[in-house]
């Protein structure tokens, strides 16, 4: 990665550890549509964390305060120990933000909007034509960093987008659905780097709903459901939960049959069903999983594939908003939404 | 220069050249810009001929130039500035400016530059046109730099207008069709209101005539003797009171243009541009209309014809003589295109306390 770039009239005061995110007891209303409740979370500098909830959960909301973009109601903010509402311009320096909309502007050059953004945090011409260089390789953008920006395709604009936010080199970044539109090989490429940037302090928050994709990147997880984030506790419960673990054998028959002797599959695991995957049964615990595979490979079943069926994130997600009530989903809207 | 107003300005240039590469798009722009040049090459043209320009001066060609200008920037200037902001909303352009470290004074500032600089690139492109008219002379040098000054300046007001409700408003289209509607109530409604009102106030005047009845004619010394005189005739009539009305003029930017030049007459008094027929008509306004008049013709036909003055005051005594009102239009143009740039700037700040119902932020 690059050169840090230093705000230089900023810098000045804000020799303070970086500290990540810290949010605590944030609210936010929209006139009678209450957008989030009572949200608190933290990001270490140093982290991936994500972001989940189903649609209208306030995860953009929460981010749009994160970005300084929108007071809270109640509660705090800090960005690497900056106030959002209070000293803006601070937490802007040290902040990087993608927002779910696809916004460029159409006759810059992906090029030319990276330079531009760089001079809009007071960047040299010549620091921010190299910073621009850098993140156009390193978001892949190289074949088409000289058109203009209008002609790129959905996934390059996603790109353009990222590349944007980590124009000043940001010790805190927040991406609203950074890989939606985003072809394989570059979630891959956003996963790594992601890694890398959490690994060299920046703390790092990612709302997605490929909860697959945030399994293999995030170090923890924020769940926002009515604009509510769980707690611990529900969190550890829901994870902790019965859930579907998926079996495949070089010998089916061999698999079915195992199963079906008694004393193979314990009091905590029941068989779900047969699909074109595997067997799906259910497993109370990890134990029980482990004891189950234990006695599929000591019955001799050649067993080649043994997980669980959903990922973590998702299971967990699936859990906690499984018995919301109804009225909530039904009322709570983002700013997104738009007549 | 302190560091902190070179950071300002470094900032606001940025959003400037960033707005102007948006906003003039390459080709249609020029093609727009030739368009206007050739329509005024035209209409230079034929007021040369239409005012006898070689002889009487290019005064008449000067001010219709400028008054082109103002015409073709009304009409042009909405449609560029009039969603600056909410577009930018709309594009989601607004928000990935706003998290940078370009303040909400930089952006709404920047966009009202780059709006005023658009405009005044047809002032440019008319240039040629103004140093024809110069050239034919008789256009003082007052003339010259007040009206191109205060056009300039009409202009940054629309541009203002523009940008100001293009933040305040969140659908682009509104807020250019409200741009519109002002300069069109500024241009067109202070006339209709004007008219209008003064017409509809209107109050009876009286005039008392007398006249001959008979008298004898002597051919020889032109005068009338032994005359025979008409009892008092009185008629009543209604008469418009447009001085109470003339200050709703002031706030056309027409007339602001027009009343700030310097009057230019000729040695009859007659004005020899645009700007001073319309000012002399603007100021005549003034005046109140004499509602009693008496009329002798009797007296008059005693003393003969041939000595009487009978003229009024000639236009450049009637401008001469009334208040010049430009500033104030003026001056509430500028508190218009101030409070607009004002109070877009209050909407647009962030962190945002406030959504408006249906808006998004990003």
């Amino acid at each position: 990665m690059g050169v840090r770039i230093l705000v230089t009239t900023l810098s000045d005061s804000a020799a303070v550890t970086p500290s990540g995110i810290a949010v605590t007891g944030v609210s936010r209303s929209f006139g009678s549509v209450l957008a989030l409740l009572d949200a608190t979370l933290t990001v270490p500098a140093g982290s991936v964390t994500a972001l989940i909830g189903p649609n209208g959960s306030g995860k953009t909301t929460l981010l749009l305060m994160l970005a300084t973009l929108l007071t809270p109601d109640t509660g705090t903010i800090r960005i690497n120990g900056h106030d959002p509402v209070t000293e803006p311009e601070r937490v802007r320096a040290v902040m990087g933000w993608m927002p779910d909309t696809l916004g460029s502007w159409p006759s810059l050059s992906a090029r030319a909007a990276l330079q531009t953004t760089g001079r809009m945090y007071r960047m040299t011409g010549a620091q921010s034509a190299v910073r621009a260089t850098e993140l156009i390789a390193l978001t892949d953008l190289g074949d088409f960093a000289d058109r203009p920006s209008r002609v790129l395709s959905r996934g390059q604009k996603q790109r353009l987008s990222l590349a944007r936010a980590l124009v000043h080199s940001p010790g805190v970044l927040l991406l609203d659905e950074p890989a939606s539109g985003l072809d394989p090989a570059a979630r891959a490429s956003l996963r790594q780097l992601l890694r890398r940037l959490a690994g060299e302090g920046t703390a790092v928050l990612v709302s997605s709903h490929v909860l697959a994709e945030l399994d293999e990147m995030a170090d923890a997880a924020v769940y926002l459901a009515d604009g509510r984030t769980a707690s611990p506790e529900q969190v550890a419960a829901a994870g902790a939960s019965a859930r579907a673990w998926r079996i495949r054998s070089l010998d089916e028959s061999a698999l079915e049959r195992a199963l079906a002797t008694p004393g193979v599959v314990g009091a905590l695991v029941q068989v779900l069903g047969v699909d074109q995957l595997g067997t799906l049964v259910q497993v109370e615990n990890e134990a029980s999983a482990a004891a189950l595979l234990h006695n599929l490979v000591l019955s001799g079943v050649p067993v080649c594939d043994f997980g669980p069926a959903v990922g973590n994130l998702e299971h967990t997600f699936l859990d906690l908003t499984r018995d919301r009530p109804a009225r909530h989903s039904s009322v709570v809207v983002n700013p997104e939404v738009t007549p | 220069m302190n560091d902190r107003n070179r950071l300002f300005l470094t900032g606001l240039w940025l959003i400037v050249t960033l707005e102007l590469r948006q906003r003039v798009r390459g080709v249609s722009w020029y093609v727009l810009l030739g368009v206007f040049m050739l329509l005024v090459g035209i209409v230079t043209f034929l007021l040369w001929l239409a005012t006898s320009a070689w002889l009487s001066g290019g005064g008449g060609v000067f001010s219709t130039i400028i008054f082109f200008v103002l015409l073709l920037g009304t009409l042009v200037s909405p449609a560029l500035s009039g969603n600056a902001i909410n577009g930018d909303r709309d594009a989601g352009t607004l928000a990935t400016t706003q998290v940078t470290l370009i303040s909400t004074g930089q952006l709404v500032l920047g966009k009202f530059l780059a709006a005023w600089i658009t405009a005044l690139a047809f002032l440019a492109a008319a240039l040629p046109f103004l140093m024809f008219a110069v050239v034919l002379g008789e256009v003082s040098l007052g003339t010259i730099s007040v009206s191109v000054l205060v056009l300039a300046a009409e202009l940054g007001v629309i541009a203002a207008v523009g940008v100001g409700l293009s933040g305040i408003l969140n659908r682009p289209l509104f807020s250019i069709v409200l741009t519109y509607l002002l300069v069109a109530a500024l241009s067109l409604g202070t006339l209709i209101a004007f008219a209008l009102l003064g017409t509809a106030t209107q109050q009876e005047a009286t005039s008392v005539n007398y006249q001959v009845v008979e008298s004898t004619y002597d051919e020889q010394t032109g005068k009338q003797s032994d005359i025979v005189c008409s009892t008092a005739q009185t008629s009543t009539y209604n008469v418009p009171r447009f001085d109470y009305f003339w200050w709703i003029l002031a706030a056309n930017p027409y007339v602001v243009v027009a009343d700030a030049a310097p009057g230019s007459f000729d040695e009859g008094g007659r004005p020899t541009d645009l700007f001073g027929q319309i000012a002399v008509g603007v100021r005549s306004a003034q005046a109140a209309p004499e509602l009693y008049t008496e009329y002798d013709g009797c007296e008059e036909a005693a003393n003969g014809y041939a000595d009487q003055q009978f003229d009024g005051p000639t236009p450049q005594e009637t401008y001469d003589g009334a208040v010049p009102s430009w500033f104030i239009g003026f001056f509430i143009h500028l508190l218009l295109g101030a409070g607009a740039l004002t109070w877009a700037w209050r909407r647009t700040r962030t962190p945002a306390t406030h959504l408006p119902a249906g808006s998004r932020i990003a």
